[in-house]
């Protein structure tokens, strides 16, 4: 403690300097007085007294810089020192401070903002209670290795048979038409509705903030069931939480009563705004190839990931020898929760922090390249404070300090740079990242800034600073700056810089490139239907049996209809879900079904359409008839097929008049009467599947949720108010949204845009950088070599010399640093090959532009330095010499 | 004369604590003075060491100190001791009889060994 105190003395010590000081000499003053008395009292003459107390007091100076010593902080003095002197030697030179600090702040911010991103996206935890217990438990498909939803049955096996878990719930969660209160007339909305099983809360560990859960009686198989509510639309329609308990919603054309609402962070899955219990107001599918269930759990303590995996495992093995029919080939895959949301964004995220982190590096060797050519200009300055006395160490301290004040000053601006670059790129992200909206600056972040301002600091002192170690006094103090070895040394430093910019330039360059060309190949992809101009009406009619989704389907025959007539419509129809995502998919069996439903037959995308959606959305009709008002539900059933599945089911044989069957909704079979064109059902990066399209009035239950395709003569969008009024004057419990085909086209491909869009904009700072590197690089050595270029001229080499003479070193460099760059690119592209489409990661002709536009980038940037060296006047290099 | 020893590493301020609690507020050149008297002039106290121990006391809160009129009307600084002074002298005196009591036992030929 007392030392502690002491320390604060000492700090306190370091301002009022100047009074302490006249305090001690007047304090020394009257000692010595004293000891002059005391002397003359014991009989010595006044000169003697003198020198006596003199000698006996010992050096007054010396006493004093001990006594200084003490009362304040050497090391602290020192480095305010320094720090005055750099902040000096900053404003000595504001546009080289300028720059750098740009520099810097451009690589730091950019830095800082991407790593706010991840840190959101990836890092931080989960905000539920012990996060890292939580798991997804899928299906496990062997044939492909791929995950999948979960059937009822399974799940209950799950959860009966196993103890690696705590908690276990099945959920499934869907947009819903929910209209909020009991008031006639009130209009139905889309809510995203979840079902969720008794345990789904005791996973997170929430409770209602307000109200309670689910009694056992609303929770029991074909109960009542009840909704509990998000905070979010507790306050959209009811004013607040408190207000809505006791109120109601209806939703699948029940009405349900609220009994709790859930805390405001409280949105899982998805953004969900209702929760319900499973089995009550829609009941549960019961069929074990029926997958429509998502999985959540808890670990039991001390339980781990891999424990839990393997028993659940062997029950899926159990489950495939009790159920060959409907499980073989399926096992179970426990995954982390945090895991599983982030699956697709982590590669496309950890690329981006990498390819800033390459442009930190760059900015780094810039700025390194700059106090380097500043360190030798200063080496005379350097030489003569060793000569009056100064340590090395102590020098170096000083240009260290600089180098931290730089970094601390870009690491503010950059900071600055970091709250616009994180607004922008949480705008370009694609909207499904989750928790993007987290994204900000707080105090993890700003550690991170500040951690990545000192290690840049370091990397770019780091040069000057070897530098002044090497000088060698002597000659620095003699010779004057450019004839001194330092400056060869100094010279090999800095093309060294420079090959590692252009060798980091060209890694990013060429993945950057890769990204362009696999996005492009992805535009032109041919999707197999035309997209322009085409409306999206997303609707959905409450229904829970066969009757009232009969009812809905009526509808959807009389809206259509309608719609039709307006003016500037061209076409319409309707789809259960837009190409780009399919929304059921299955087995198929042609002819006649087997008597044992094998899982192992061929797979197919099941579709409902209305007649006229081939024709709305330009699919071509190949072979047969497209569906019409004749397809009722009464009518012999019908299909059309694709070419995929004509091709995959019919080699040499016309599919027309032959019957299919698949299990959508019924084992009906159904007579094909047409073949259309394929369709990438699953965005432009898959290959088109086979798909199987059935008329909606012969699957009415599939088809209560439709979306409205409207082909229209002018721009899409101006239709959609006409729309909306005629569907609520039809049924005012359909809730409607509106987007556009292309929209959806353009956000099925917003992650490839997203990293291929950034991924360029790093590459192109890159490159700049490197140009200013090379500029920087080739200019001071045109400077230095102009007597030895107006000697050459002198004896008569031609301007086209002295311009060779520049651009072969230029090459050197350049070349230099391509070979590395390209040996770099050709190991790291590989990581890249799992985001890419259409294009290898070694695709030669990516590589053969990286290296031109490199090439072409550093002839461009020593191009004013070899002009500059061409019109070096020889008789003024003489007469200098 | 014997030869002069010059005042052992971290003994002076035990030193100059001691000198305070005998005599009461005193200046630098009256502590060195008193110091070297009671040794008995066997140790020469470097006066300039003196003044950066009397800082160090300072700042750690054991002493005081005030400018004030010496016997002969100069004007000196004076130190006194504090209460956490007086605490910490009798702790370190207590300590260095302590020390001195286990070495006695080192140094002193011992009986019951042969």
């Amino acid at each position: 403690m007392r030392r502690l105190r002491a320390w604060f003395v000492r700090l306190g010590g370091l301002f009022k300097k100047e009074r302490s000081d006249r305090a001690f000499a007047a304090e020394m003053d009257s000692h010595l007085q004293m000891h002059i008395d005391d002397n003359l009292r014991s009989g010595m003459t006044a000169d003697e007294a003198r020198r006596h107390a003199l000698i006996k007091l010992g050096g007054i100076t010396q006493t004093k810089e001990i006594y200084g010593e003490r009362r304040g902080i050497p090391a602290v003095e020192t480095l305010l020192q320094d720090l005055r002197f750099a902040v000096r030697m900053l404003l000595k030179n504001p546009g080289f401070t300028v720059v750098a600090v740009l520099i810097l702040a451009l690589g730091i911010g950019a830095n800082t903002a991407m790593f706010s991103v991840v840190r959101a996206v990836l890092l931080k935890p989960l905000a539920y209670s012990n996060p890292d217990r939580i798991v997804t438990l899928a299906s496990f498909w062997k044939a492909n290795s791929g995950k999948g939803q979960v059937s009822a049955p399974d799940y209950h096996d799950w959860h009966d048979q196993s103890s690696a878990f705590e908690e276990m719930a099945y959920y499934g969660a869907w947009d819903t038409a929910v209209t909020a209160g009991t008031a006639t007339g009130a209009t139905a909305e889309y809510a995203h509705a979840a079902q969720i099983g008794p345990e789904f809360f005791r996973v997170f560990g929430v409770t209602p903030f307000v109200g309670r859960e689910f009694s056992a009686e609303e929770a029991k198989r074909g109960g009542p069931g009840a909704a509990l509510i998000s905070y979010a639309y507790a306050a959209r329609h009811f004013g607040d939480e408190a207000n809505a308990l006791g109120k109601r919603v209806q939703m699948a054309g029940k009405t349900l009563d609220i009994v709790g609402a859930m805390p405001a962070g409280f949105r899982f899955p998805e953004n969900t705004d209702i929760w319900y219990p499973t089995n009550t107001i829609v009941p549960d599918t019961e069929s074990r190839s029926a997958h429509n269930y998502r999985v959540i759990a808890r670990l039991r303590d001390g339980v781990r990931l891999e424990q839990a995996q393997a028993q659940m495992a062997a029950i899926g093995a159990r489950l495939e020898e009790k159920y060959p029919d409907s499980n073989k080939g399926k096992s179970v895959a426990v995954t982390q929760l945090r895991d599983e949301m982030v699956n697709e964004f982590r590669l496309t995220l950890y690329v981006m922090l990498v390819a800033v982190g390459v442009v930190l590096l760059i900015a780094c060797a810039n700025l390194a390249n700059m106090l380097l050519a500043k360190a030798v200009a200063r080496t005379r300055e350097m030489a003569i404070r060793t000569a009056v006395g100064a340590g090395r160490g102590r020098i170096v301290r000083q240009l260290v300090t600089e180098s931290i004040l730089l970094a601390l000053i870009a690491g503010a601006a950059g900071l600055a740079l970091a709250f616009w670059g994180c607004r922008t790129l949480v705008a370009l992200a694609p909207g499904d990242v989750p928790r993007l909206a987290e994204a900000g600056i707080d105090g993890d972040v700003l550690l991170f800034t500040l951690g990545i301002s000192m290690v840049a600091s370091l990397l770019f002192g780091l040069a000057p600073a070897l530098q002044v170690l090497r000088v060698d006094l002597n000659s620095a103090l003699k010779q004057s700056v450019q004839r001194t070895g330092v400056g060869s040394m100094a010279d090999r430093m800095r093309q060294a810089l420079v090959v590692a910019e252009i060798a980091l330039s060209v890694i990013l360059v060429a993945g950057a490139g890769l990204l362009i060309k696999s996005f492009v190949a992805l535009q032109n992809v041919e999707l197999g239907f035309r997209s322009e101009r085409v409306l999206v009406v997303g609707t959905s009619v409450p229904a829970s049996d066969l009757e009232s989704a009969r009812r809905a389907t009526r509808f959807y025959k009389q809206l259509l209809a309608e719609v039709r007539a307006f003016p500037g419509v061209l076409d319409a129809g309707a789809t259960m879900e837009p190409p780009g995502h399919t929304a059921s998919d299955g087995s198929y069996w042609i002819d006649q079904l087997p008597t044992a439903l094998n899982v192992s037959a061929p797979h197919a995308v099941f579709s409902v359409v209305s007649p006229g959606t081939f024709a709305t959305l330009g699919i071509p009709q190949q072979q047969g008839r497209d569906f019409n008002d004749g397809d009722t539900y009464d009518a012999p059933f019908t299909a059309v097929i694709n070419e995929a599945l004509a091709r995959q089911a019919f080699p040499n044989q016309d599919p027309i008049g032959h019957s299919i069957f698949c299990g959508l909704d019924s084992m009906n079979g159904m007579k094909i009467v047409g073949i259309v064109g394929n369709v990438r059902q699953e965005g432009p990066a898959k290959e088109p599947s086979p798909e199987i399209y059935m008329p909606y009035e012969q699957h009415p239950q599939p088809a209560i949720a439709l979306s409205i395709l409207v082909r229209t003569s002018m721009p899409p969008g101006t239709i959609s108010p006409a729309v909306r009024d005629k569907i609520h004057a039809l049924s005012v419990d359909v809730p409607v949204k509106f987007t556009t085909m292309e929209a959806l086209n353009s956000e099925g491909v917003a992650a490839p845009r997203f990293r291929t869009l950034l991924l360029g904009i790093f590459a192109a700072l890159a490159v700049g950088l490197a140009l200013a590197g090379v500029y920087g690089v080739m200019s001071y050595v045109v400077g230095q070599r102009s007597n030895e270029i107006g000697l050459r001229m002198a004896l008569g080499a031609s301007q086209s010399d002295v311009l060779r003479l520049v651009l072969r070193q230029t090459l050197l460099l350049a070349g230099a640093g391509i070979v590395i760059g390209l040996a770099g690119a050709a190991a790291v592209t590989q990581f890249l090959t799992s985001i890419l489409f259409g294009v290898k990661a070694t695709d030669p002709a990516i590589y053969a532009a990286v290296v031109a536009l490199l090439v072409l980038t550093a002839l461009g940037a020593s191009y004013v330095p070899a002009r500059r060296a061409m019109r070096v006047d020889p008789m003024v290099a003489l007469r200098y010499e | 004369m014997a030869e002069k020893t010059d005042v052992w590493q971290g003994t002076l301020a035990l030193m100059v604590l001691k000198t305070l609690e005998t005599l009461g507020p005193l200046h630098g050149y009256g502590i060195a003075r008193r110091i070297e008297q009671t040794s008995g002039d066997l140790l020469s106290v470097n006066y300039g060491t003196l003044y950066p121990a009397l800082l160090k006391l300072e700042q750690e809160g054991y002493i005081d100190s005030e400018w004030g009129q010496s016997d002969n009307h100069r004007k000196a600084k004076y130190y006194r001791l504090t209460r956490a002074g007086r605490k910490q002298l009798a702790k370190e005196a207590q300590e260095w009889d302590q020390a001195t009591a286990i070495l006695a036992r080192f140094l002193t030929p011992s009986e019951d060994r042969s």
